[in-house]
């Protein structure tokens, strides 16, 4: 009897296993919660446990020689004169805008506020794109939230505890993300495809995209702020059109979480925002 | 021959020791998630992890079957889905299973060299990632073959690493093994 009670555990916990996959494909267990009461136990424990490998990856980054760093130095200080060429472009540029929205009436969009921290767990793997941060509710970051590193969006939080947040990362199967080409206009949704480039889908025909334009997000259906950049086309051919993304996703340590409540910041008068049909589809 | 690896059968013991190696269990499997999750940044490691988790159970289930039971499997896989994002249950349906058709294979491999052992990893590593992302695109309904190429390195990544990861694993099971 023993033998057998012995023999059949297994096959028992893996059907188990099986009804609650279907539960939760179903969404008739509260694993959202759940997996919020866990995280938010487990992210102090993981911050803790993780710092000295924290330290052992960070000295990884701290070796370079002289010679790297000198080459380092030269492209700095070419690239700073660029920028500040492009400064100088941005102040007048911001100045005209600023007297353009003036004429127009518009009402400005609301300052966006942000949070930075550092990344404590990427559990996921080859299958799941996402990322464990050590804040919450308590710091105001709630589902929804874009989530940016230093060039461009990454992901957005789907699920917030009061001390943990997960974030979608945008290479994510279920990520879909309405954007724009910045310099067209066009509309489309970027999707991830569990690899290092994402793919425009939903596209208009002949909408004549070439390779090097930057897409931004659009803003539709409200949940992440309009214009916020993501990256760049890469690969324009029959299969369909491919975006790298600006940040190199693999490698984030740090990022900012935008949490301002998004408003499309259009106001006055009749004119109505559009909505599209297909914003955002979040599993 | 069945002390190849320092294998035992079973454990036996006082109540005290048993539950100090219940508890060396524990940690020690705190430690595999935590390095299963943990954002390692060195090139591109992050995103082809090898799975400490499934060298782990393999390692057990051949070595010492007695130091996690399927129920304890369970659990350890439950949690690691929570953590991870994973669709509830898939990785403790392929834990166990792992873990389930390995202590089938044991005698085999036990009679053998550290080679069979490791191209038994080799093998269930492979099975099991293919498995994995056969049922998480059938729960997306999203199949892409393009996004079965981490999941191959990662297989690779596993293989690779399980001889270092095999040092520790051994120590551990020592350590138990004196305790009984």
């Amino acid at each position: 009897m023993r033998t057998l009670t012995t023999r059949l555990t297994p096959a028992v916990l893996v059907l188990l296993a099986v009804t609650l996959m279907v539960f939760h494909k179903m969404d008739a267990l509260p694993v959202e919660q759940m997996r919020v009461a866990l995280t938010d136990k487990m992210t102090p424990v993981m911050t803790a446990v993780s710092s000295p490998f924290v330290a052992l990856t960070d000295s990884f980054d701290g070796i370079a020689t002289l010679r790297q760093l000198r080459a380092e130095n030269m492209q700095l200080r070419e690239e700073n004169a660029k920028l500040q060429k492009w400064y100088e472009n941005a102040l007048r540029y911001q100045a005209e805008n600023q007297s353009f929205r003036e004429l127009l009436n518009v009402k400005a969009d609301p300052a966006l506020t942000y949070v930075t921290t550092r990344v404590v767990s990427d559990p996921g793997g080859s299958f799941v794109k996402s990322v464990l941060l050590p804040v919450g509710t308590n710091d105001r970051v709630s589902k929804g939230n874009a989530v940016m590193s230093g060039q461009g969006l990454i992901g957005r939080v789907t699920e917030a505890g009061d001390r943990s947040a997960r974030v979608l990362l945008v290479t994510d199967l279920n990520s879909h993300i309405p954007v724009t080409i910045q310099n067209t206009r066009t509309k489309a949704i970027l999707a991830g495809k569990n690899t290092d480039l994402l793919k425009l889908e939903r596209l208009p025909q002949d909408s004549g995209l070439t390779v090097g334009q930057r897409v931004v997000t659009s803003g539709d259906g409200g949940q992440l702020p309009p214009d916020v950049p993501i990256g760049v086309i890469v690969e324009v051919g029959a299969d369909g059109v491919f975006v790298k993304p600006l940040s190199e996703i693999e490698k984030i340590t740090y990022v900012q979480v935008i949490n301002a409540d998004v408003d499309r910041g259009l106001s006055t008068g009749e004119i109505s925002t559009p909505v599209d049909k297909h914003s955002s589809k979040r599993k | 021959m069945s002390m190849a690896f320092g294998a035992d059968d079973g454990w036996q013991g006082s109540t005290a020791s048993m539950l100090g190696r219940w508890a060396m269990t524990a940690v020690f499997i705190v430690v595999l998630l935590v390095l299963s999750t943990f954002p390692f940044k060195i090139g591109h490691f992050g995103e082809i992890r090898p799975s400490f988790m499934l060298m782990a159970i393999y390692y057990w289930a051949i070595m010492r079957p007695s130091t996690l039971s399927p129920i304890a499997t369970f659990i350890v896989g439950i949690a690691f889905d929570l953590m991870g994002g994973f669709p509830l249950g898939l990785n403790a349906m392929t834990l166990l299973i792992v873990q389930w058709g390995t202590r089938r294979q044991r005698k085999f491999v036990l009679g053998q060299g550290f080679i069979v052992l490791w191209m038994g990893l080799a093998l269930v590593s492979l099975g099991a990632g293919l498995f994995q992302w056969a049922v998480y695109s059938s729960f997306h309904q999203n199949f892409q073959p393009g996004s079965l190429k981490p999941v191959l390195t990662s297989v690779v990544m596993t293989t690779v690493i399980f001889p270092l990861i095999v040092l520790p694993l051994s120590a551990f099971n020592k350590s138990l093994a004196e305790r009984q």
